[in-house]
């Protein structure tokens, strides 16, 4: 290995004590003005928390985000409000959500790799086409979209929603990896090649290990945006049997007649719980980046 | 300075000579994603793109129209109007957003205390950025009984309903966008960790200041994120669509002022059953947002630094 | 990759001409097992009820399983467009009046007249079944009918102490003048009026009792641009005179909702609602409610009966002669209205909603009750064909004037001006 890989690779823990070490003031001063910024860019949050739990009529009566009651029945009710248990839906969207990480993470780092580091006829010409992929609204998209697949039978299955990720048709992750790729050092590809690695071994045993972070932010952000997708699932999914997150909550509302907000925030408020937790696992990797990784 | 000095070595060193192609591997890695590009996405593209030249309602079948849905555009004032809304929206609020990110992630890299929570929290309004809820929870804050306004209420100030007065509509949109920093903000942390302790470590022993640092460290080593973010963030702000979807119920309005490009052409498309315009509609926005990006990587050569 | 554009492209012209699915409409139903795709939006409280009445169909028919989709109003929509365009439409369809036309003059709607002996009409109101049929063709049975009014809220008024004129003769000055008086009683705290000219009933109703129609019978556009600007001075003055609330506030209000708006949280007194939604309200204010004629209806008769929403059958339906006895049940079964009452407007079956009166209590009783008290005059002509969006342009419009980006003249001549060239444009 070369110098520069062992010398990445040395331990942070010291260094960033002797980057700065702040006073006692400066450091109250920070965490007041952290926490404020935190209370004001929760304050919706938290209002979604305490209304879940009042009484339907008293949501938009009382204001505010002192909580004054405490109706747990709106769990319950939103809870079984829909033609299938809500946990159903939670399912539902799982399996979608997991099939869109495993596809994304597969292929479009192998697609990244090939943009990033192989030299072959028409990259750049490639390279545009995919960019562009991305640029036209998915409404035009849909509709001839919608006929194609229900040539192929795979309206209302989770295929329409899956398929496309695993081969790499999100081009923003393609595009993400290959920025992440093209910052790490040449060096460590020539060292495994000197050693006789071919490319499938420098991706996997140099790349991939390197390009934790990429591949971290690529499934918390699939996670998270494939669960609150909206439109293509509400598209493709007609059976209330095969209905996502998004597609179930959005029932509750219906802006001529009163609605269960109640149930509607409770079941939000469940929502949430998964992507967030997915979020607070997801983001010890991202601090595992390529100064503790080292390199094998 | 040998740290940075050496960094500069690397960043500008070319790479050699040119190498031979990798044609084989390169079919082999990037397989899925032909197969993705003819099987899935081809056809719909290609299908959008004849649709342009079409009358199509959607329920009969379309029926060319040669350019006259060019012609359309020419002087479909609302057009213009969702145009100029557009850009205001991306001018305005995509700086703010990554100024905004980058400025956090840099905060919350470096080792402090309860850095985990910080995180967490400045994420969660991104996990709610398109949801149902959102609607109802941002007139708690801009409504006309909202947080600002009762704020605003203790200094003496009668607010306007900050959401449905057509002067400030987009304003609270562009806030709602600069709230939910979340992602970019993400990726910048994820780009810092990729960035070696020890450049920082030299340049502080060389004695070199914080915004040295920034400047010639964290900017040069992280340009490559920073500009995927721009390139990303644009792309995004053009297309914007749910959130002014979801807080003006569909409309675009009050008066057409959060009518954003993308949600014009939803309108035409869907609910006046004009899709052949629509489509149409949607290359020009490809153009746009292509031509955008285009200059976006040009510009890039001059400040964007790969290792490669 | 030519051959799946060539796919795609040519399933796109082709399921404009699917033509009619098998089956005719009038034959004897199937012994054989087949699904329907049955579908419809609304709340959490709708679907559980349709989802009883499916329920109580599939006893007595084992083999047609009906399936039923579920959305929100603007998912439904797209959704709807979307499969019909593919030609993968579900076979019945909850309509909408705003769409009937778009969707039925284009070709995907059945003509109910041809179901014969698998759907009655018999018992349906005539002028009700006329707010669904186009050219003579039925593409549209009303589920319920319902009729513009205002909706007081008494303790308010009584708190005020206000007393308002009798609604058989009041006018829009008379309106105005009680209005203003709970605005200025009640020292800001509530507004005595909750501003309107969102949605297409209040502007029919001021067209019709200035003789005139937002329509004309062949489908253009018929206001005369001095009417529609007086209404929307009107609509300007209760604004600006601290009658109705600012327009910000209107505007956000409209947007957010039955739940959220002034009636809903008692910070208006009087407003205008379908007479339908009076349950919704009373539930969400938690006062008392009060159904009032319109003002103006003493001298020239304004009001109608408007379609709740319709039962249509898609035109490609596979099943035609089981969607009809579908829709059948759903129309004019007792066993169904029992499950149903008024969750889709008070029945337009005679026969049903005379069984039901007698069942309704409260507000719901209240609702039947006014709706069989107004004299309304023939129903407006059908939304036209390329309208279906005539909400949307309205309430830009009026946000235009409340916000005084434009003169009521100028607002009303762009209206006009674009409303019939979408028309024109279909």
């Amino acid at each position: 290995m070369t110098d520069l890989a062992e010398r990445v690779a040395a331990p942070t823990a010291k260094v960033d004590q002797a980057v700065r070490t702040p006073g006692p003031w400066r450091s109250i001063a920070k965490h007041t003005g952290l926490i404020l910024l935190t209370l004001v860019m929760l304050y919706p949050v938290i209002w979604m928390v305490v209304s879940s739990l009042r009484p339907n009529e008293e949501i938009f009566r009382s204001p505010g985000v002192i909580p004054d009651s405490f109706r747990f029945e709106n769990y319950s009710e939103g809870w079984n409000a829909l033609s299938s248990p809500f946990g159903h839906y939670l399912i539902n969207s799982a399996i979608v959500v997991l099939g869109c990480i495993i596809g994304n993470l597969v292929s479009c780092s192998m697609a990244a790799y090939a943009f990033a580091r192989l030299e072959f006829r028409g990259k750049k010409l490639w390279f545009a086409i995919m960019l562009g992929t991305i640029m036209l609204p998915i409404h035009v998209i849909i509709v001839p979209q919608y006929v194609m697949f229900s040539q192929f039978g795979w309206v209302n299955t989770f295929l329409p929603l899956i398929v496309p990720k695993l081969l790499a048709t999100d081009a923003f992750f393609v595009f993400l990896m290959v920025q992440f790729i093209r910052g790490l050092p040449r060096e460590l590809d020539e060292a495994a090649r000197i050693d006789g690695a071919g490319h499938p071994r420098i991706f996997r045993q140099v790349i991939l290990p390197l390009m934790l972070p990429a591949l971290a932010t690529t499934t918390i952000f699939t996670f998270i945006w494939t669960w609150n997708d909206f439109f293509s699932q509400l598209i493709y999914l007609t059976d209330p049997e095969m209905y996502t997150v998004p597609v179930a909550l959005r029932s509750y509302v219906d802006a001529t007649v009163s609605t269960s907000w109640g149930s509607m925030f409770a079941m939000s408020v469940v929502s949430l719980l998964p992507i967030f937790l997915a979020f607070l696992v997801g983001q010890r990797f991202l601090i595992k980046g390529i100064a503790t990784t080292g390199i094998k | 300075m040998s740290a940075i000095g050496e960094l500069q070595r690397l960043n500008t060193s070319t790479g050699g000579p040119p190498r031979k192609r990798d044609t084989k591997a390169a079919l082999l890695f990037l397989l899925p994603w032909f197969a993705g590009l003819l099987l899935i996405t081809a056809g719909p593209v290609a299908a959008s793109f004849v649709l342009g030249f079409t009358d199509y309602n959607l329920i009969q079948p379309p029926e060319f129209n040669g350019l006259e849905n060019i012609q359309r555009m020419l002087t479909d004032e609302r057009l213009h109007h969702s145009l100029g809304v557009t850009f205001t929206y991306v001018f305005v609020s995509v700086p703010l957003q990554l100024a905004a990110a980058l400025g956090l992630a840099m905060l919350l890299d470096r080792g402090m205390r309860g850095l985990a929570f910080y995180r967490s929290a400045f994420y969660l309004p991104s996990l709610l950025g398109s949801s149902v809820a959102i609607a109802v929870l941002w007139r708690q804050i801009f409504g006309a009984e909202g947080l600002i306004n009762q704020a605003l209420g203790y200094v003496g100030i009668e607010g306007t309903g900050w959401i449905s007065d057509p002067d400030t509509a987009l304003s609270t949109l562009i806030v709602l966008n600069v709230w939910t920093f979340g992602a970019p903000m993400v990726i910048f942390l994820a780009g810092l960790r990729q960035i070696p302790v020890m450049y920082y470590e030299a340049a502080s022993i060389d004695g070199a200041g914080r915004w040295t640092q920034f400047r010639r460290i964290t900017v040069p080593l992280l340009s490559p994120i920073i500009f995927f973010n721009l390139v990303l963030q644009i792309i995004h702000a053009f297309q914007s669509f749910t959130q002014a979807f979801v807080v003006s119920g569909g409309t675009g309005g009050p008066s057409d002022s959060t009518m954003f490009y993308t949600l014009y052409l939803y309108q035409r498309g869907f609910h006046s059953f004009d899709m052949g315009y629509a489509s149409a509609l949607a290359w020009l926005l490809l153009l746009i947002i292509a031509a955008f990006t285009a200059v976006n990587f040009w510009a890039a050569k001059r400040w964007v630094f790969y290792d490669d | 990759m030519k051959k799946i554009l060539a796919g795609v492209l040519a399933a796109l012209l082709l399921a404009g001409c699917g033509g009619s699915g098998g089956g005719k409409a009038d034959g004897d139903l199937t012994a054989d097992k087949i699904e329907l795709r049955f579908t419809w939006w609304g709340s959490d409280a709708r679907h559980q009820r349709t989802q009883q009445v499916i329920d109580l169909w599939q006893k007595a028919h084992p083999n047609i399983t009906v399936k039923g989709e579920f959305k929100e109003w603007n998912g439904y929509w797209d959704s709807l467009a979307t499969t019909v365009a593919a030609n993968d439409a579900p076979d019945v369809i909850q309509m909408d009046e705003l769409y009937l036309a778009s969707y039925a003059e284009r070709g995907a709607l059945l003509d109910l007249g041809t179901a014969g002996k698998n759907l009655a009409i018999t018992d349906f109101d005539a002028k009700a079944l006329a707010t669904g049929a186009i050219d003579g063709k039925q593409y549209g049975l009303p589920t319920g009918v319902t009729t513009y009014s205002i909706v007081a809220n008494t303790d308010l008024l009584a708190k005020y102490n206000v007393t308002l004129p009798d609604d058989a003769s009041w006018t829009w000055d008379d309106f105005k003048r009680v209005g203003d008086q709970i605005s200025k009683a009640s020292g800001g705290e509530v507004t005595g009026v909750q501003s309107w000219g969102f949605d297409i009933g209040g502007v029919n109703i001021w067209a019709r009792q200035n003789g005139a129609s937002l329509y004309s019978p062949d489908g253009k556009v018929a206001i005369p641009a001095d009417v529609l600007a007086k209404y929307w001075q009107y609509l300007l003055d209760l604004s600006k005179q601290g009658i109705a609330p600012a327009a910000s506030v209107s505007v956000e209000r409209a947007g957010a909702g039955l739940d959220q708006s002034g009636t809903a949280t008692n910070k208006s007194a009087l407003a205008t609602w379908w007479n339908s939604q009076l349950t919704s309200l009373a539930k969400a204010s938690g006062q008392n409610l009060k159904l009032l004629k319109i003002p103006g209806e003493g001298t020239a008769t304004g009001a109608y009966y408007k379609p709740s929403m319709f039962w249509s059958i898609s035109s490609r339906s596979k099943h035609q002669a089981e969607a009809a006895a579908f829709v059948n049940f759903l129309a004019n079964s007792q066993e169904a209205a029992d499950v149903l009452l008024t969750d889709r407007g008070i029945p337009a079956n005679t026969k049903i909603r005379a069984a039901l009166t007698g069942k309704l209590q409260g507000t719901d009783k209240a609702a039947a009750e006014f709706l069989d008290s107004v004299k309304v005059g023939e129903a407006p002509r059908v939304t036209p064909n390329g309208a279906s969006d005539v909400e949307a342009i309205l309430k830009r419009h009026t946000e235009e004037v409340l916000f005084e980006r434009q003169t009521p003249q100028q607002a009303a001549e762009a209206f006009i001006k674009e409303l019939q060239a979408g028309i024109d444009a279909a």
